[in-house]
């Protein structure tokens, strides 16, 4: 008998029903009482998790919360993060700067959070960032997209305490004039919301397409105030221009409307390139249906049927089965933080912040959107995902992306140290 | 240019009807009942989100979503003014405002709750889902249907306000509360009936959005409220004939806006309001 009062045999017993539940899988079996390992981590292990749940994209939130509600079960059923047991809350961030400060505040003063994630606005990021900085919490961004975030707020002024896990601009900007420089089209116009996203990318896609190819023109621009339900103005400024390609930064419900609404006033039948980098979120693709014309090229954050690998394809299965619908990007990028946090935690073999920001710099994780690396200097999580064509499949009531091109990360995300020479896209030469 | 010109205003025309559909049920209610209802949004909302659900119900036939999605808020407003805003009546506006403004939170956790919170994508009319050629650029059938329902509707209001008995007593009793009950009115059934009837306005104009917007999202009321608040203070509080020219002209504003001084689309509007507060503070069409 040791000290706790266990016997060798009781400790031999723990260890063969563990082995047994991560055997059986989550939910069959899992210790409790005397039989639970003794933690190497003091528990529980806390995540205070914000996403949008009210207004016209409380849908989003609902997709986060799936996702990283699945992890926590997956987690805790599978034995937590190093023996503790890992608990989350969800907060409502409204899309507004200071209710997400506000929850950030309530989950770490109030109700004890170790971690922070979630966060869909890049208004709120940005200003959330100095705040986690003060409240020394890691903050994993799962859905805002705003480069500044990483460049400015991480390398520049070094906030250490923030991570994001989710593409930023650079793929709906730089990765789309990638692919735009092999399409037949000379003249570029968009429709994109009118906030710090849509002019970003925008600019990124014209900077970089511009520098890609010579000869290229950018001929209209119109940009659609949040909450835009009707884009018929918008569709006249574009037809008026007459572009041969249409790029477009508008997402969610707004990009759903918009389609329709364009292929009402016969805009496909004249535009024949048409670029969407949020195209791919299942929200839009489930929404527009069969209304989806083929031959959109379209991306996101992560889409459900790539990377073709046992691992995301079980995932997708299991997502599937829990909640009856196909995941989001960010049910992925919520579902991979969670893993994220338990890899570091475990590795730190603690959860105080120092020793977890040292853990997730330049971190490999293997996650349903494929291979993932925290990169060290910027704290951006670097993964590939495809843009593609949309085109009918008879297995899915939706339009899926078919050919698919994938623009590495590597390739089109700025690189560090972001100054001088080679840090800005084009990087081959 | 001929063809911007035209398609411009035809865009505008058809996005000025929608906000008149809501502007007129909320200047309705307030000529009479002198109730600043933000829920009207609310009934647009569920206007939209039950005749949905009865058009995926009856195989997609939208035309019976439209007489039933309406109906069924009329239920609805008919239990909100029965038990809840008669009794405020008597109250100062902000304890109607905050009334109101509390079943709009409630109105839209409802919707999230029977319907969920993703957006719901509606299909299109059959016999409305094509488009016509104007002066060589598409422009879809529905939207014209919507220019043409926007004044039926109009001259319907005015007919039945002006020249029937029962506009008659709704008028008498928006003029003088204790002199209609003198004379034998029932103002609170009559009171009822009027907010019940801009209910269905409301929830008409969001049943016919449900092919035109394409998509329902639980936030869908709140943007259209403000809207149609604009119009209403713009046009005169109580005043039909202002909502209906004032949404008109604002619909056209921002269409105009969008195409040609794209800086200031979202400012134009409220430089109009700023400039008819100023110069005429009861609005365009106020009488008296």
């Amino acid at each position: 008998m040791d000290e706790h009062g266990r016997t060798r045999r009781d400790f031999l017993k723990v260890g063969l029903v563990t082995a047994a539940a991560a055997a059986l899988g989550p939910g069959v079996i899992k210790p409790v009482g005397l039989w639970a390992a003794e933690p190497q981590i003091k528990g529980p292990i806390k995540v205070g998790y914000q996403a949008v749940l009210s207004g016209t994209l409380a849908g989003y939130g609902e997709f986060h919360k799936m996702g990283a509600v699945m992890a926590v079960e997956e987690i805790n059923a599978a034995g937590g993060i190093g023996g503790a047991k890992l608990e989350m809350e969800i907060r409502d961030s409204t899309l507004a700067a200071p209710a997400s400060i506000q929850n950030a505040r309530y989950f770490v003063d109030s109700w004890g959070a170790d971690f922070l994630a979630g966060v869909d606005s890049s208004g709120q990021a940005l200003a959330l960032a100095p705040v986690v900085g003060q409240l020394d919490r890691i903050l994993m961004v799962t859905h805002a997209a705003t480069e500044k975030l990483t460049e400015d707020e991480v390398f520049k002024k070094g906030i250490k305490q923030v991570f994001r896990i989710c593409t930023p601009t650079y793929q709906d900007g730089n990765a789309a004039a990638f692919v735009a420089k092999d399409l037949p089209a000379k003249t570029w116009a968009t429709i994109s919301p009118k906030y710090e996203y849509g002019y970003t990318c925008w600019n990124m896609f014209k900077d970089t397409l511009g520098k890609l190819k010579s000869g290229i023109q950018f001929t209209a621009e119109s940009w659609a105030p949040f909450g835009t339900t009707d884009f018929r103005p918008h569709i006249n400024t574009i037809m008026d221009a007459n572009p041969e390609g249409l790029y477009s930064t508008e997402w969610a419900g707004e990009l759903i409307t918009m389609m329709k609404q364009a292929k009402q006033a016969g805009m496909f039948e004249k535009i024949k390139h048409v670029m969407l980098p949020v195209g791919a979120a299942m929200d839009v693709l489930e929404g527009l249906g069969s209304e989806m014309p083929d031959n959109i090229w379209i991306s996101g954050r992560y889409f459900f049927l790539y990377p073709d690998s046992p691992q995301n394809k079980d995932w997708v299965a299991r997502f599937q089965k829990r909640w009856n619908h196909f995941p989001a990007y960010v049910s992925e990028t919520g579902y991979s933080t969670m893993f994220a946090f338990k890899k570091a935690v475990e590795a730190a073999g603690s959860k105080e912040t120092a020793k977890v920001i040292q853990a997730l710099e330049g971190m490999e994780l293997d996650s349903p959107a494929g291979h993932r690396v925290f990169r060290k200097e910027d704290h951006q999580a670097m993964y590939d995902v495809p843009w593609g064509l949309t085109k009918a499949d008879p297995k899915y009531p939706f339009k899926i992306m078919g050919k698919q091109v994938v623009i590495p990360a590597k390739e089109c995300f700025n690189r560090p140290p972001f100054e001088g020479e080679g840090t800005k896209p084009p990087f081959k030469s | 240019m001929l063809q911007s010109l035209v398609h411009v205003c035809l865009a505008g025309i058809s996005a000025g009807m929608f906000i008149w559909l809501v502007a007129s049920g909320l200047t309705l209610v307030f000529g009479v009942l002198r109730v600043l209802n933000f829920a009207h949004g609310s009934f647009y909302m569920l206007g939209a989100y039950v005749c949905l659900t009865v058009l995926k119900a009856m195989g997609g036939n939208f035309w019976i979503g439209l007489v039933l999605g309406p109906l069924v808020v009329c239920v609805v407003g008919y239990f909100m003014e029965r038990f809840l805003l008669r009794y405020v009546y008597h109250l100062e506006l902000p304890y109607q405002l905050l009334l109101t403004f509390a079943m709009v939170l409630i109105f839209d956790d409802a919707v999230k709750m029977i319907w969920g919170a993703g957006s719901a994508s509606s299909p299109a009319v059959p016999g409305l889902s094509g488009s016509l050629s104007i002066v060589g650029r598409q422009f879809p059938v529905y939207n014209l249907f919507i220019i043409a329902v926007g004044p039926l509707v109009a001259v319907g209001l005015y007919a039945l306000l002006e020249k029937t008995w029962w506009g008659r007593i709704i008028r008498a009793a928006a003029s003088d509360r204790e002199m209609a009950s003198a004379i034998g009115v029932k103002v609170p059934t009559m009171f009822t009936a009027v907010f019940v009837f801009g209910a269905w306005l409301s929830a008409m104009g969001g049943a016919l959005a449900v092919p035109y917007v394409g998509l329902l999202t639980t936030g869908m009321g709140e943007a259209i409220i403000i809207e149609a608040f604009v119009v209403v203070v713009i046009g005169g509080l109580g005043s039909l004939k202002g909502a209906f020219f004032v949404s008109l002209i604002i619909g056209l504003l921002s269409s105009f806006g969008t195409r040609f001084i794209p800086m200031l689309d979202m400012f134009l509007v409220f430089i109009l309001m700023a400039v008819v507060l100023l110069w005429r503070p009861q609005g365009l069409f106020a009488e008296g």
